[in-house]
């Protein structure tokens, strides 16, 4: 009888140690987990921050990129309103001017037709040359199109 | 005892955190930028009721055919107009693209230009 209960208190005792035991080790084990998760995470979220910033980067050349269009849009439109003025500044009749003084309203369209030309290649992607950069003054500007072609002009 | 040990130990283990990278980036289209016009000038002649015979004249002397293509003075403004809408449209086009290639190629792409 007392030797079975002793047997049946040593099954136990041993139980509780292997059980013990097993369990230690698990903890161990999952010890180990949580702290390669806890690496794993500082790295997550210093890699976030670095995305953060480039968003935040790649937001402000969007946003320089836009405001470049933009303002390349309103130099255009000035310059198109420029050339209606030309035509019709003060109810100036072009075909009227060009019966009186045939020659030298020629050698002007010749002249502004030339410009437009060089304007039209500028557009498209022709490189300015020294002196269209240089240009300040009215003089020397391509006054068909001076916000493209003279970059150093300053409308006064 | 030891069954329901390692039973319970088991259910409530740690999972390792795994994080992917599969980010894939397309190839580059890097295309090169269309050439620059090279345009040629062209001559306008002004002809009035007052100066066609001469005008004519002139052109029969330079061996050039006494024809002309004729635009009012009214017309003449629309096509100025129009040649400078293309062109304003042609800059902003060029400019986009400009825009495009500096935000999406990297320095290297562009130095390899």
């Amino acid at each position: 009888m007392f030797g079975s209960i002793r047997i049946f208190m040593i099954g136990i005792m041993a139980t509780a140690v292997i059980g013990g035991g097993v369990y230690v080790m698990k903890l161990r084990s999952d010890n180990a987990i949580l702290k390669a998760n806890a690496i794993k995470m500082e790295s997550a979220i210093t890699e976030q921050q670095e995305l953060i910033t480039k968003q935040k980067e790649d937001f402000q050349e969007i946003l320089a990129a836009n405001k470049k269009m933009n303002q390349l849009v309103s130099v255009l439109k000035k310059d198109l309103e420029d050339l209606d003025k030309r035509f019709n500044k003060k109810n100036r009749d072009v075909g009227k001017l060009a019966i009186a003084k045939t020659k030298s309203i020629e050698r002007i369209t010749n002249g502004a037709s030339a410009l437009a030309t060089r304007c039209i290649e500028i557009a498209s992607g022709s490189p300015l040359t020294e002196k269209e950069k240089n240009a300040t003054k009215k003089s020397e500007i391509n006054s068909e199109c001076p916000s493209i072609a003279n970059p150093n002009y300053i409308p006064y | 005892m030891l069954i329901l040990t390692i039973f319970l130990t088991s259910c409530s283990g740690v999972k390792t955190l795994e994080i992917f990278k599969t980010e894939v980036e397309r190839e580059k289209l890097n295309l090169d930028k269309p050439t620059p016009l090279e345009l040629e000038n062209l001559r306008w002649i002004i002809i009035t009721s007052n100066n066609a015979e001469e005008v004519f004249k002139k052109l029969e002397e330079q061996g050039i055919d006494p024809v002309l293509w004729g635009l009012t003075d009214k017309d003449f403004e629309l096509l100025a107009k129009n040649f400078a809408r293309i062109r304003n449209q042609l800059k902003i086009t060029n400019d986009l693209l400009d825009q495009y290639k500096e935000y999406y190629e990297t320095e290297t792409d562009k130095k390899d230009k």
